[in-house]
Order: structure tokens, then C-alpha cells, then sequence
């Protein structure tokens, strides 16, 4: 078994977002994509998810360090000025 | 005063939530309430809309989009230059206002049923027209011609947002149907809906308690604007209404339509077309304030607005 170390990259968002960054992290190369819903608080205020629009997401990204800077890059420049926008990576070894 | 006792499902739900009870309605469940009550309002307005000859429509139909352009137009420097907001904020809120509600809608036709007061069903039609350049307007009040703006996308959740895609398709299949052929799903989409309102009423009151705690913050202006700006807009309405001659029930209606705020469709394309905009501040407005003020305050004096409009 080879393992392949592999960087998860993690983005919490809002749900509104959900197809526009879905539609920009394909357009910069990555293979796939991981979505679940997400609730909580940060700067941007209380993410209770009771509302259609007022939910968060989680998005998770496995790519290399060069995928993950370029995406990080796009979404900072793009949507973290109007945006509720967190991103972490961290290293992973894929195993399959 | 006239009374719809099935507002007070809504108070139950901010009872709750503000005594944080843990009652809550899972996401799933108000999903499925909240596709019925488009529905069911979709093919209500198509059956009624079969029975008029559609040409008749065109002219009041113009008129009242025409007239229902005007509450972004005025809401807009109201909130720029008296309650000097950010043009972001203030656009994003004037759309909101030109935008409807649904369910005070539909508590408004459960009180002219309650009355046994007639009314223009073809009404509901209204609901998808209005939507269109209140959202326009808005989005062009915010940018005054700088910034690029997600037309594409903007126009993609306002026809495919779920709550104009669900009316829109339940107008046209009530249409192609007509009354005969709905008649075997009465008794899910009409005999049903006063209790499906009570039960999204109660999911709404628990959401609304979540913004009426941040109510502080808005400040006494805003909190003024949510409760003037719908008494103003449906005066807007009733005159329009009685001057095309609509019956008591379908002035009020207008009335109503005019009045209401948006906190589905609005919120969705303004993140998305105004991302700069707060939204705390325009849900907060629509939903903690102008829609709780409509269903118990708002629906009876629009009625006797209609009531005395026509009497004299």
C-alpha cells in the first residue's frame, strides 16, 4: 500500500455561495469536491442554519500545494471582503 | 378588528425561541412545507387565472408592475438620505420591500376566507411579477452604474430560486389543468393549506425570535421604516386596486401584496448580486419587523383601507 501526501484543504462559506465557488474551484484544476452543511458562528455573526439562505457549508478539496494555494488565492481575492470565508489546509495521506 | 387566528401559531413559535424551548421544525420538514405553500398558491392562482381571458390581464397587469416599481424608488433615498445607510444597504432593503411575501399573502387570503370576501384570484400571478424588477431595481440602485455585477447568476436565482420556479410552474400547470382537472388534488393543496400555513407560521415565528433579539441594534430608524414603509406601500396598492375596479377582497389583496416584504427570494439574489450589503439588516428588517407587523397589524387595517376605500 502506497500512501500519498496530499493536502485537505477545507473552505467554510456561506450556502449562497455554494455553485460560484463549486464553479471556480473545478475551473482551477481540481479532480473533485467534498460538501456538507455547516452551522456556527464567526465575524460574519450567528450561521444558525434555520434559514434557507442563512446556513453555512463546508467544502473540502484534496490537491497538491499548488492546487490549493491557486484556489485560496481566487476565493481571498474574490469573496473575502463580502463574504464569510474560512480556509485551512492540512496535510493528509490519501490512501487509496 | 378582524382577526386570523392562525397568526398566532407564529406567536407561539417566537415564544419558544426566545424562551429558547428546544422546539425546533427539521430542515427537511420546512423544505416540504414551504414547496407545498408555493404550490398550492401556484395552482390557485392558475386555476383563476384559466377562467379570465389571459389579453383582458395584459393592461392592469402592466399597471400594477408600473405602480409596485415605484416602493423601491421611494424606499431607496428614504433610506439613503433620511436614514443615511450605505447605498449597498439601502438599495438591497428597497428591494426587499418591492419584493413579496408569500405567506402574508396567503394569511391575507385565509382572512377573506374567514370574511367570505370574494377576490381576484388571478391575484397570485402577482407574486412572480413583482419579484422581477424590485430585485432589478435593486441591484441597479446599488451599483449607479460602477462595479460589475453577477447578472447571469443574479437573473438564474431569481427564475430558478425555488419559490418563483415552484409559483411559476404551479400558475401554469393550474392554468393547463383548470379547476376540473386540479379537482382530484383539492383536498392535498386547498382543503390542507390553512393547517400547512399554521405549521410554516410556527417554523417562521422561531426564525423571527432569532432576529427579533438583534432588534437593538437596527437602531429606532429602521424599526420606523419596517412598519411605515408597508402602510405607505399598501395605500399604494388599495388606490391602485379600487381605481381598476377590483372587487373589496381583491383590493385588500393588492394592498397586502404591496405591503409585504421579502425574506426567501430577496435575501438569496441580494448575497449574491449586492454581497457588500448587510444582510442582518435587511432580513432584520423584513422578517423581524414588517412581516410580523402585517400578519397582526398590517392584514386588518389594509382590509378596512379596502373596506372604506370602496364605501365611499
Amino acid at each position: 500500500m502506497s500512501a500519498h501526501p496530499m493536502l485537505l484543504l477545507t473552505i467554510l462559506s456561506e450556502s449562497v455561495l455554494e455553485d460560484i465557488l463549486i464553479d471556480e474551484i473545478m475551473a482551477l484544476g481540481a479532480k473533485g469536491y467534498t460538501i456538507s452543511e455547516a452551522r456556527g458562528r464567526g465575524t460574519h455573526g450567528v450561521r444558525t442554519g434555520k434559514w434557507t439562505a442563512g446556513g453555512n457549508i463546508r467544502i473540502e478539496v484534496l490537491g497538491d500545494n499548488a492546487l490549493c494555494s491557486k484556489i485560496v488565492q481566487r476565493l481571498q481575492a474574490e469573496y473575502e471582503r463580502d463574504y464569510g470565508l474560512l480556509m485551512f489546509t492540512c496535510p493528509v495521506e490519501l490512501q487509496n | 378588528m378582524n382577526f386570523e387566528p392562525v397568526v398566532l401559531f407564529f406567536v407561539l413559535g417566537v415564544v419558544a425561541g426566545l424562551l429558547r424551548s428546544d422546539l425546533k421544525i427539521p430542515g427537511s420538514i420546512y423544505e416540504a412545507l414551504s414547496i407545498f405553500i408555493l404550490l398550492a398558491i401556484g395552482l390557485k392562482g392558475g386555476v383563476e387565472l384559466a377562467k379570465h381571458p389571459v389579453g383582458d390581464l395584459v393592461l392592469p397587469g402592466l399597471i400594477i408592475v408600473l405602480v409596485g416599481a415605484i416602493i423601491p424608488l421611494v424606499a431607496f433615498p428614504v433610506l439613503r438620505y433620511i436614514g443615511r445607510m450605505s447605498r449597498a444597504d439601502s438599495a438591497s432593503i428597497a428591494a426587499h420591500y418591492g419584493s413579496v411575501s408569500v405567506v402574508t399573502f396567503s394569511v391575507g387570503i385565509t382572512l377573506l376566507g374567514q370574511e367570505m370576501l370574494e377576490f381576484e384570484g388571478y391575484l397570485i400571478v402577482f407574486l412572480v411579477l413583482l419579484e422581477i424588477p424590485a430585485l432589478m431595481i435593486g441591484v441597479i440602485l446599488a451599483r449607479h452604474g460602477q462595479g460589475k455585477v453577477r447578472w447571469g447568476k443574479l437573473m438564474h436565482e431569481v427564475f430558478f430560486g425555488k419559490s418563483i420556479y415552484l409559483l411559476a410552474g404551479g400558475l401554469v400547470i393550474g392554468f393547463v389543468a383548470g379547476a376540473e382537472g386540479i379537482k382530484p388534488l383539492d383536498k392535498l393543496f386547498f382543503d390542507l393549506f390553512k393547517g400547512v400555513l399554521a405549521l410554516f407560521l410556527l417554523e417562521m415565528g422561531l426564525v423571527a425570535s432569532t432576529r427579533i433579539a438583534a432588534l437593538r441594534e437596527y437602531g429606532v430608524f429602521l424599526a420606523g421604516f419596517a412598519m411605515l414603509m408597508p402602510i405607505f406601500s399598501a395605500s399604494l396598492g388599495i388606490i391602485t386596486g379600487w381605481m381598476l375596479g377590483f372587487s373589496v377582497g381583491g383590493t385588500f389583496l393588492l394592498g397586502t401584496l404591496f405591503a409585504s416584504a421579502s425574506y426567501i427570494a430577496a435575501p438569496a439574489a441580494m448575497r449574491i448580486a449586492v454581497p457588500e450589503a448587510n444582510p442582518a439588516l435587511s432580513i432584520g428588517a423584513s422578517l423581524g419587523m414588517t412581516f410580523p407587523f402585517n400578519i397582526f397589524l398590517g392584514i386588518p387595517i389594509y382590509l378596512w383601507m379596502a373596506k372604506t376605500i370602496h364605501a365611499s
